[in-house]
């Protein structure tokens, strides 16, 4: 626990003037990625909610239209465009810095468990002091955010081998069968490729919240973090992954 | 077709003498092959090569074994509906056992299966519908006193070639649907010591089966096959890529009800719950009944009949999803995540306004910031914090 987290939270209620520190986090790839995943999430949504239950029809003859066809044509190529960005997320992965690596996709070892905890319980107002403060993503956020990757990760799968069924012997044909073969049949496949979209509507609102909330609540410019790359933090708190 | 004939095919005569006493022309023949060459996605160029290796051809014998299935597959091959020469070649294949075309029963049927089995030890063709119990020791099927297991095991010991017909054998079918109580398996699933060729289907079409063992005496090898072991020329392809309303599922214009505007003019069926699109099989090409028609042409959804498993997770037949176990019949996927969706909105705005709460109880009002504005203490910071940490 920071030793002067409690008084760092009374001089915020007491107004005191503070000094605040900038914190560079996000590099332009990582803000490339979150912000072309949403184009490209939102796309997917809805072209794909259209894909799963085409909730409008045209009429006259089917010559004259393509506009199924042109759905799927912008849902394959928004999920390649976050294939695309998945990719080099991956490689920065491995060259970014420590907020961005690898090592933060995940809260490990008793300490991380421990604050994880302590902020779960702050979000539900139960000694919200205790909760200590991380400049980049906190344990739960790393928890959330890497089950969203998974999620995603679990998506473009079952999506590529669905891609796949039109050409039987083709790259996606032969590359994604597996994942046929895993989930027992396509119809499975489509199932749970369109049952996953689901936690992204729950989980959207939730993320959009929780930042905005950061922002008004701890006043520490954490939606701007996204857009410039960069953060303000308070010179008086301590921070866990300073 | 199984009526004797006043030309019976006699031992030792090639189908080319055969067919030359009974009267078929040379050019009928040839037509045939040429057909067949079709079906089997095969070059024209091998028409000769096929006539040549079908008129040499001396009468095939063949066993049919019907284990735990409803004779629908039996039912289906009647309907064979090629040219006719087709049903010549089915009539002139020597069918030695099948429980429900032979005039025989008891003893003497049981007698021709095992005269048939000794004589063409290692080159009879062996077809089985059907699916083989397990459970109960294999109890749930008996044939002559004996397990279905044992029955197809000694028929397949000597088999020159194994096809296993129709969604029984091919996976156990709907009595190998949850929760399976006879432990029914496919054909597959037993005899694993030699390549088993699928007909897929529940039942499969007639010329698929008539095509695979032309394939096999022309070629003296089974056709190439899929990862379930179908044909791949009959099974090669989804039903949507081939389907003749999918210029409607292009265009957006999906059949709402059964009897709705949609309906008379022949749109998608993808909203009445069509499997279409995860299905491989030959329906929109080969057809049914004489050509006549098919699921989808005659306006029904494809249950995807040819899939494994095809009952448990093709179903519900009539929606375009499965139903989400655990949350009763009529909630699916989107029920459920709507419901979540609907909580998340609802949790967040209950929380936001705790907060603001939490935050007037606090001595907090969003309109007095309790902090000065920023103080920018090291702008080369950067390039410390940047990249490598």
């Amino acid at each position: 626990m920071t030793p002067h987290a409690k008084s760092a939270e009374d001089s915020f209620r007491a107004g005191a003037p503070v000094q605040y520190r900038r914190i560079y986090l996000w590099h332009w790839a990582v803000r490339a990625m979150h912000w072309v995943s949403v184009l490209c999430i939102l796309t997917l949504i809805v072209t794909g909610t259209y894909i799963a239950h085409p909730y409008f029809t045209t009429s006259g003859e089917a010559s004259a239209h393509y506009l199924m066809g042109d759905v799927r044509f912008v849902h394959f190529t928004a999920a390649g465009l976050l294939v695309a960005t998945a990719m080099l997320r991956v490689y920065w992965l491995f060259i970014g810095n420590r907020f961005e690596r690898w090592s933060a996709l995940l809260p490990y070892g008793k300490e991380d468990w421990k604050n994880m905890w302590l902020v779960i319980k702050r979000y539900l107002f139960i000694q919200p002091w205790r909760a200590p403060h991380y400049l980049g993503h906190n344990p739960l956020e790393q928890a959330t955010d890497s089950f969203m990757y998974l999620v995603a990760i679990v998506q473009i799968l079952t999506g590529f081998y669905m891609f796949g069924l039109a050409t039987p012997g083709g790259f996606f044909f032969t590359t994604f069968g597996w994942v046929g073969a895993l989930f027992g049949g396509a119809q499975s496949v489509r199932f749970w490729h369109h049952l996953l979209m689901w936690p992204w509507m729950v989980f959207i609102p939730v993320h959009v919240y929780m930042t905005v909330r950061a922002d008004v609540v701890h006043q520490e410019s954490r939606i701007s973090s996204m857009v410039g790359g960069g953060r303000y933090a308070r010179a008086d708190v301590e921070f866990i992954d300073d | 077709m199984f009526f004797p004939s006043s030309y019976p095919w006699t031992e030792n005569e090639t189908l080319g003498e055969h067919l030359e006493r009974r009267g078929v022309s040379r050019r009928a023949f040839l037509k045939y092959c040429g057909e067949l060459a079709v079906v089997l996605g095969v070059s024209q160029a091998l028409t000769p090569q096929i006539a040549e290796a079908l008129q040499k051809v001396r009468r095939p014998s063949v066993i049919w074994l019907q284990l735990q299935e409803c004779t629908g597959c039996v039912e289906s091959t009647l309907r064979t509906s090629d040219p006719t020469i087709g049903d010549l070649l089915l009539d002139l294949i020597s069918l030695d056992f099948n429980d429900t075309l032979m005039a025989a029963a008891g003893d003497a049927a049981e007698g021709a299966m095992q005269t048939a089995m000794k004589e063409n030890a290692g080159k009879y063709i062996l077809i089985v519908t059907g699916s083989v119990p397990l459970a109960a020791d294999g109890m749930y099927l008996t044939m002559g006193g004996r397990r279905g297991r044992d029955v197809l095991e000694e028929a397949a010991a000597n088999a020159g070639a194994v096809l296993a017909v129709g969604a029984c054998a091919h996976f156990g079918s709907v009595q190998s649907a949850k929760p399976n109580p006879t432990g029914a398996v496919g054909v597959a699933d037993i005899v694993k010591d030699k390549p088993v060729v699928t007909i897929a289907g529940c039942p499969p079409i007639a010329d698929t089966i008539t095509a695979t063992v032309v394939h096999y005496l022309t070629f003296n090898r089974l056709p190439e096959t899929d990862g379930e072991g179908r044909p791949l020329f009959a099974y090669g392809k989804r039903i949507h890529d081939q389907c003749s309303r999918r210029a409607h599922f292009d265009a957006g214009q999906y059949v709402e009800a059964f009897d709705d505007e949609g309906a008379r003019n022949g749109w998608c069926l993808y909203e009445m719950g069509c499997k279409g699109p995860e299905t491989f099989s030959p329906c929109p090409i080969f057809q049914w009944n004489s050509h006549t028609s098919w699921p989808i042409g005659s306006g029904h959804p494809c249950l995807g009949c040819t899939e494994r498993n095809f009952w448990d997770t093709m179903t519900p037949f009539y929606n375009r999803l499965p139903a989400v176990a655990g949350f009763g019949v009529e909630r699916n996927a989107d029920h459920i995540g709507l419901a979540l969706a609907g909580a998340a909105v609802a949790g967040v705005a209950a929380h936001a306004i705790a907060t603001g709460i939490h935050r007037s109880k606090e001595g907090h009002t969003p309109h007095e910031p309790a902090v000065d504005l920023p103080v920018v203490e090291t702008p080369a910071e950067k390039s410390k914090e940047e990249r490598h940490d």
